[in-house]
């Protein structure tokens, strides 16, 4: 055991590092457009060569990139070029927002598309799988900032149920705070939940198709715990790859999520960045929201090794 | 034409009587008959085999006495019965209590029978959960003599395992455990012995025959392999296509099969004028 | 019986068929179609409502919506298309290169990949637009990147399966050379599932090419792209629900329509789909 987790845990660091790399590379791979976004497009071209000198822009690729490591270690993300303000200690107090809005939406993802997934397979072919099923197939083409949108002229202009933006950390008020992420939760979460419903459905039937699901029948033993006992353990595994898969896209997806609905959160952050080219933001932000996305699969990685008894003898050999 | 079967008995009825069953399968909305008015019957401690090649509807005969058939299949006439119990009048709920219970079923392919996800022990003892309310632990625990009595060294250890770490033989030994837990009055087992090497198959049957011997438990045995039937069995059905084509006492099948399908098969099968006894080389 | 053309099930494909259909022929005939130019100002018309001379009503400068909506499919269309065929087509060279290669190629070309596919999708493509730069070339460059690992990962294991085969053996031993094999035996094989994901792409494409637009990282005003129609009627929700509505609507119905060829050719396409 202690040597998968050691290997799982050596795989992510090289992973991290090598995503650092290439994080670095598309965001620099072209020259001046930094420059300019600061200076404005009428910079003359001695002003920018100073701008790119002063922050050693100028240097090889990979000079630049050895030093932005070097720093990072230590904690030193380096400072925004539009307002001097380090990046490091900004992305620390935007994380929490980021991370309540990406579980919330998770979390209304899977307690939709659990329950209804495995209700569709054991009724598999029945009206309840083919009207679920269309469910998810409608939902799951909606894009998640049109939902945002609908959601707002629903519970802000009609029912004035709930302020249009916003954050109130969850500490200070937390009635206020989940005020203010229903509609963002909701607008992730519910498209989320279609894609992870017709995962959980297929992951399912699969299984009921299997022999030992009639070695269960043939005890004696109930639809309801032949479900339980033998089907959920099983569906599960591949069900969670896949949602660990859809986390990681849902994490992405809050970089538009933050901006419609003004939550300080990294996206948001990332968003900034990308406008005003500010490279150190762009490069932080990118890599925190990357740690969260492989920190997830690697937990993933290892809750499975865990749940079947397969993978976690192959740990050991 | 009434030959002698020993195992037949004027003052109980049979474990397992069918009469005259048809089963119809689905195929694009329109229903087929796949068994056609098959009848047979097994005794108290009696060892029946039901021979056939695959698709002669052997395999769904049994699987209608469980009613345990698939979706696409239907019982559309005759009778079915467990000793007294009408099998065909009981509710789903009055079939989970026989199934495990008074019958059991020792499916084909032992390794994709198990669960996966579930160890040993907690399978096999799984039965005494369902039908004596057993927390699942604690049948856990006591399946430890169930994996005795089907000759599994180091029961203990072996109950906490999962199927992939045991062998062929040792899973389909599980699954026959599995079967025996609450001593059924039926066990239908379906080709046990196919997957296995010779010799594990020798230990299977042994198995088998010993459990007859002390519990006097009735065996439907389902194969296509006719050595093993040879070995093991009182009485013979032949199946095919989807109706019995002949039965008879064992050694009167081998000797002098009446029906030309019989003799085909017999035909087929290398050296097998007579029965062979246990141990025997080809 | 006589055996015709199994409509039946083939019915998700049709259906997804004709409605990308439809749109495909709105993004074509774009210029005949729409009855007014997507860049006509008419600021006293402004934020109106559905009418008999504005179908869908008009946008903040008096543009007709209807007409913006048409030519914003093109602008999709032809990001999605685009898209999906760099991921396609580089996605399958390095599958294939990888799988028939073997070895160190296989390892290093896979290990690449999987990086790239461990970046969430729309961090990629919006990190890619930050340093190419806002354009719809770029956002077609971007998404197509994106692709490319996932496609990768398919043509791959597909092509693994067509080498187990025989057929390969068979060529290589009578002197076929490496890339009349890999045209003639390998890639007609593995055609079907690629057809099956490009179908998702399409849709994916759609997706993230108005996301991008929406956050203004895509089509540039004024050119009309349904993105950044969304993102101005979230601006101007209280006065026009149909600068909201109509927008998310084409999205959602082009989305749909891949969503169902690609299930629906899935479907058909299953050796194991009972009727």
């Amino acid at each position: 055991m202690a040597r998968f987790l050691l290997t799982r845990l050596a795989a992510f660091v090289l992973t991290m590092f090598a995503a650092s790399i290439i994080l670095f590379i598309a965001i620099n791979v072209v020259p001046g457009s930094a420059a300019r976004s600061a200076l404005g497009i009428d910079a003359t071209p001695q002003a920018i060569a100073r701008f790119e000198a002063s922050r050693g822009l100028d240097r090889p690729l990979v000079v630049q990139y050895a030093e932005w490591l070097r720093k990072a270690v230590t904690g030193d993300l380096g400072t925004s070029f539009q307002n001097g303000v380090p990046v490091g200690p900004e992305l620390l107090t935007r994380i929490p927002v980021t991370l309540e809005l990406a579980l919330l939406a998770f979390l209304v993802a899977n307690l939709i598309a659990f329950p209804l997934g495995v209700m569709a397979a054991a009724r598999h072919q029945g009206w309840v799988d083919r009207a679920f099923s269309t469910l998810a197939s409608l939902l799951g083409a909606v894009p998640n900032f049109w939902l945002a949108t609908l959601l707002v002229m629903l519970f802000t202009l009609w029912l004035r149920w709930l302020p249009p933006g916003g954050y109130v950390p969850l500490g200070t008020d937390p009635v206020a705070n989940l005020k203010l992420m229903i509609m963002p939760a909701l607008s992730l979460g519910l498209v989320s939940s279609a894609l992870l419903l017709r995962i959980m459905r297929a992951s399912m039937i699969e299984v009921l198709s299997r022999d030992y699901i009639r070695t269960a029948h043939a005890k004696g033993a109930s639809e309801w715990v032949t479900l339980r006992r033998h089907g959920l353990r099983n569906a599960t595994i591949p069900y969670i790859n896949v949602a660990a898969v859809e986390f990681g896209f849902l994490f992405g997806s809050v970089v538009v999520i933050e901006d419609i609905f003004q939550l300080p959160g990294i996206g948001s952050l990332v968003l900034v960045g990308i406008i005003n080219r500010d490279y150190p933001v762009l490069m932080g932000g990118a890599l925190v929201i990357t740690l969260f996305v492989l920190v997830t699969n690697l937990l993933v990685d290892i809750a499975v090794g865990f749940l079947d008894p397969r993978r976690a003898k192959e740990g050991q050999a | 034409m009434m030959e002698n079967r020993p195992h037949e008995r004027t003052d109980r009825p049979p474990t397992l009587s069918i009469e005259n069953l048809t089963i119809e399968f689905s195929r694009r909305r329109v229903w087929t008959p796949v068994v056609r008015d098959v009848s047979l019957r097994i005794w108290p401690g009696e060892i029946v085999g039901v021979i056939g090649e695959s698709g002669s509807g052997k395999t769904l005969t049994s699987l209608a006495a469980l009613r345990l058939l698939p979706r696409q299949a239907r019982i559309a006439a005759g009778k079915v019965r467990l000793g007294e119990t009408d099998i065909l009048s009981r509710t789903d709920a009055q079939m989970r209590e026989l199934r495990g219970n008074r019958m059991a079923l020792i499916p084909q392919d032992a390794m994709q029978s198990l669960n996966p996800t579930m160890r040993v022990g907690h399978q096999v003892g799984e039965p005494l959960n369902l039908h004596r309310g057993m927390p699942l632990r604690a049948a856990a625990a006591a399946a430890r003599k169930f994996l005795e009595t089907v000759r599994i060294r180091e029961p203990e250890r072996r109950a906490r395992e999962f199927p992939h770490q045991f062998s062929g033989g040792m899973q389909q030994r599980a699954m026959i455990a599995m079967g025996l837990a609450l001593a059924p009055d039926l066990l239908i087992a379906d080709e046990p012995t196919t997957a296995l090497d010779v010799t594990v198959q020798a230990q299977v049957l042994k198995l088998l025959r010993e459990i007859r011997d002390n519990s006097g438990t009735s065996i439907l045995f389902i194969t296509h392999d006719l050595g093993v039937v040879a070995e093991l069995c009182d009485w013979v059905y032949v199946m095919r296509e989807g109706s019995v084509v002949e039965e008879g006492p064992v050694r009167r099948i081998f000797a002098a099969p009446q029906a030309e399908y019989t003799r085909m098969l017999l035909a087929a099968t290398p050296s097998l004028h007579e029965p062979r006894r246990a141990g025997e080389a080809a | 019986m006589t055996t015709g053309f199994n409509w039946h099930r083939w019915r998700l494909a049709i259906t997804g068929s004709i409605i990308i259909g439809i749109i495909l022929i709105a993004a074509i005939f774009a210029p005949w179609l729409a009855p007014y130019s997507p860049y006509d100002l008419d600021v006293a018309a402004m934020l109106q409502g559905p009418s008999a001379a504005h179908w869908l009503g008009t946008d903040e400068l008096g543009r007709d919506t209807l007409s913006r909506l048409i030519y914003a499919a093109r602008i999709s269309m032809q990001v999605a298309f685009i898209a999906a065929g760099v991921g396609l087509v580089c996605g399958t060279l390095i599958g294939v290169t990888a799988a028939y290669f073997g070895g160190l190629v296989d390892l290093v070309l896979m290990r690449l990949m999987e990086l790239l596919f461990s970046f969430p999708a729309i961090l990629l493509a919006v990190v890619l637009m930050a340093s190419l730069g806002t354009s719809i070339l770029n956002a077609m460059i971007a998404i197509g990147i994106v692709f490319i690992p996932g496609f990768s990962r398919l043509a791959r294991a597909a092509t693994e399966v067509v080498l187990r085969e025989q057929y390969v053996e068979s060529a290589r031993a009578i002197g076929m050379s490496n890339t009349r094999i890999l045209f003639r035996e390998i890639l007609p094989n593995i055609i079907a599932p690629l057809l099956v994901e490009a179908a998702v792409a399409f849709s994916y494409a759609i997706l993230l090419e108005s996301a991008l637009s929406f956050l203004g990282l895509g089509a540039q005003p004024p050119e009309p792209s349904w993105g950044n129609m969304l993102n101005v009627g979230r601006g101007f929700m209280a006065q026009s629900l149909m600068l909201s509505l109509a927008p998310g609507m084409a999205i959602f119905l082009t989305v749909l329509g891949f969503n169902f060829i690609g299930d629906g050719l899935r479907d058909a396409l299953d050796p194991h789909m009972k009727d």
